[in-house]
């Protein structure tokens, strides 16, 4: 599995395959151990153990606390890097723009509804898609036009979920 | 004096050093009185003392700095004395004369004295005639070039040209020659006029680079002691960071010499109790007065761990009447002692104060280390007082283990939901100059880099591996959980599954 982690401006690849991790064209042992009732967690990377908590992780939002500092990062599996990517508004036509599906899917839920405003990230809709549940969000605000598709619906790639009117 | 043996002690403060001074109550075999705000509800100074009274809402004018409210609970708790720890009300002589007009024992030095050393140019006089040194100067307007020039010569060079209306730095020149006195006095003069409306001028010798270097003072009925010295030279915003006892650059005669003012100072002012006197040492041994601080400090574990003496214990013995029980003859400080003060300030925005839960927290331990927090798990921390949330002491054989112990300690201290600075002191104890000793008060403003919470490539692999483990480890316990099918996603909306998916997600 390969995860993108984001610290400020520098994004890192680091490729997982059981305990072998490639990071920056690097091979290490790596794997993680739980504190069981901390929020602690031991990493142990080529047998060098270091400690750290992890204060929030909501979606791809990690806040840990390393040797007292505060790390803010932002961590993606790969598929979820490139629907996010992919997931960008569509072209934008007199001011409004849609949401398309990246990949071909199961709508499992609308999360929002004509004439909501919205903000940039905020989600829009989970789409199952290779049996996992994707969050599209929005790039940019604005105000929720026609929602095209019901929790339920089978989509297919590029087909159009809602659209979007600038705020 | 006739003794009069205190037996229920009201601790008129919060945080760390209520706990502190809770801790000396119980170990003299007093009880505790605890008074709290409405943010302190919960507080850990609140749940060790024997009997807590509240005093109001968190704002501290509503609460901790109202006397009639304080001695209100004092009557009601039946407290027979006050203790009012730093901060807050411990240097108003108004409260320590309120204390003693109620019948109660203020536990500090007698009213007249907080109020000699409270004003700052009525003591700098007293301590003149003490013998105490002050910066050399003249307070005088010195417009008259040849006037200036005699008193520069008095004082010697450099000297510094400060305006007498002024602050912050305006119409202020460092002159470090006769020939350039005439200009400096013209221009700071015109800048003077143009900040302040007033041109007047006077000269102070200029200190180049000193240090803060402060003697802890102990009296009693019978004598006043000292107890050596603290080196407080890093500082931000005039807000010390870390404190160290003794001072790398002070030997045993300078000792002797800063402790024999100090005790000057106190015995002018007819000092009882804990205090201490604050000097800017020169790099040439030479050193001035600053201020009395006539209160227990917020650094004294260190003069505590190398002297071996428990100043709060000292401060309720004294105040009972009795006799101090240090030994007579000359202290010698065993060892070295380094206080960190973690505060709640976040190096990565700006070491401005964060504020939250305190959802989870390690605190160190271990041979030499010890930890004096008024926070624990589950405490909100508040932007109602002061950010310092802990000390974090050391006490080693000399200063090079002392600051290895120190960097040991803070590697295991954890603390979940606030930034703290603790990146600052980590980088602090590793820097040479630190190492050195080579510090003074301006240390901080030169070296603004150790306050930025700054890192290097191998913590962003590191932290880059550890995060994807932590995803790689989240995925697995969804998928472990969460059924994927169609059928079962219908059971997944049931209160069973959503338990069992945020569970996955803990």
């Amino acid at each position: 599995m390969k995860y993108f982690v984001t610290r400020g401006e520098l994004t890192v690849e680091v490729e997982l395959d059981g305990d072998v991790v490639l990071v920056d064209g690097r091979r290490l042992e790596a794997r993680l151990e739980r504190v069981p009732g901390t929020p602690e967690v031991r990493i142990v990377i080529d047998g060098v153990a270091t400690t750290l908590a992890v204060d929030a992780y909501q979606g791809s939002d990690l806040r840990l606390i390393d040797r007292g500092a505060v790390r803010d990062l932002t961590v993606e599996d790969e598929r979820t890097r490139h629907i996010r990517l992919l997931a960008g508004p569509g072209k934008v036509v007199d001011g409004h723009s849609v949401l398309k599906a990246p990949m071909p899917g199961l709508v499992l839920r609308i999360l929002v509804a004509a004439g909501d405003p919205v903000t940039a990230g905020m989600p829009l809709l989970a789409l199952e898609a290779m049996k996992m549940e994707n969050e599209l969000r929005a790039t940019a605000p604005g105000v929720v036009g026609a929602v095209r598709v019901a929790a339920g619906d089978a989509v297919e790639k590029g087909q159009v979920l809602l659209e979007l009117n600038a705020g | 004096m006739n003794p009069r043996p205190l037996r229920r002690v009201l601790i008129a403060n919060r945080g760390e050093i209520a706990l502190r001074i809770m801790r000396a109550c119980r170990d003299e075999g007093l009880e505790t009185v605890a008074v709290y705000s409405d943010a302190d509800r919960y507080a850990p100074f609140v749940r060790v003392a024997d009997r807590a009274v509240r005093i109001g809402p968190a704002a501290p004018v509503e609460s901790y700095l109202r006397i009639a409210v304080l001695l209100e609970a004092a009557r009601a708790s039946g407290a027979d004395a006050v203790h009012p720890g730093y901060g807050f009300l411990a240097e108003r002589a108004a409260f320590a004369q309120a204390v003693d007009d109620a019948g109660l024992i203020f536990i500090g030095p007698p009213a007249s004295a907080i109020s000699a050393m409270g004003d700052k140019t009525s003591a700098r006089r007293l301590m003149a005639a003490a013998g105490v040194p002050i910066v050399p100067g003249s307070l005088a307007a010195l417009n008259d070039p040849d006037e200036a020039a005699a008193v520069a010569r008095e004082i010697g060079y450099p000297v510094l040209v400060k305006a007498a209306a002024g602050g912050g730095g305006k119409g202020m020149r460092v002159v470090a020659a006769p020939r350039e006195l005439a200009a400096a006095l013209a221009t700071a003069s015109s800048e003077a006029t143009k900040a302040f409306g007033d041109g007047s001028v006077y000269l102070e010798k200029y200190i180049e680079r000193p240090r803060h270097v402060e003697i802890q003072i102990l009296a009693d009925h019978e004598r006043t002691i000292h107890i050596g010295e603290r080196e407080c030279s890093i500082q931000r915003r005039h807000q010390k960071l870390v404190e160290e006892a003794p001072s790398i650059a002070v030997d045993e005669a300078l000792r002797e010499r800063m402790g024999a003012a100090a005790v000057a100072a106190g015995v002018a002012v007819g000092y009882r109790g804990a205090g201490t006197c604050e000097f800017l040492l020169a790099s040439n041994g030479d050193f001035f007065f600053l201020e009395m601080n006539t209160r227990i400090q917020v650094e004294h574990p260190v003069t505590e761990e190398v002297y071996g003496v428990d100043l709060v214990r000292e401060q309720l013995r004294i105040a009972g009447g009795r006799a101090m029980s240090v030994p007579y003859g000359r202290l010698v400080p065993r060892g070295w002692a380094i206080e960190c003060r973690i505060t709640s300030e976040d190096p990565a925005n700006g070491l401005l104060p964060s504020a939250g839960l305190i959802r989870w927290m390690r605190a160190p331990a271990g041979p030499g280390v010890r930890w004096e927090s008024g926070v624990e798990t589950g405490s909100e921390v508040t932007l109602f007082y002061d950010s310092m949330l802990a000390k974090l002491v050391v006490h080693a054989p000399d200063r090079r283990q002392a600051i290895d112990v120190m960097q040991r300690a803070l590697s295991e201290l954890t603390i979940v939901g606030v930034a703290t600075n603790v990146p600052f002191h980590r980088a602090l104890l590793a820097d040479p100059e630190f190492l050195a000793g080579t510090i003074d008060i301006q240390f901080l403003d030169r070296r603004a880099d150790l306050l930025a919470a700054a890192d290097d490539a191998a913590t962003t692999m590191r932290l880059a591996v550890a995060a994807a483990l932590l995803a790689d480890d989240r995925r697995l316990s969804r998928r472990g959980t969460v059924p994927a099918a169609a059928p079962e996603r219908v059971a997944s909306s049931s209160a069973w599954a959503a338990t069992a998916r945020r569970d996955a997600l803990r």
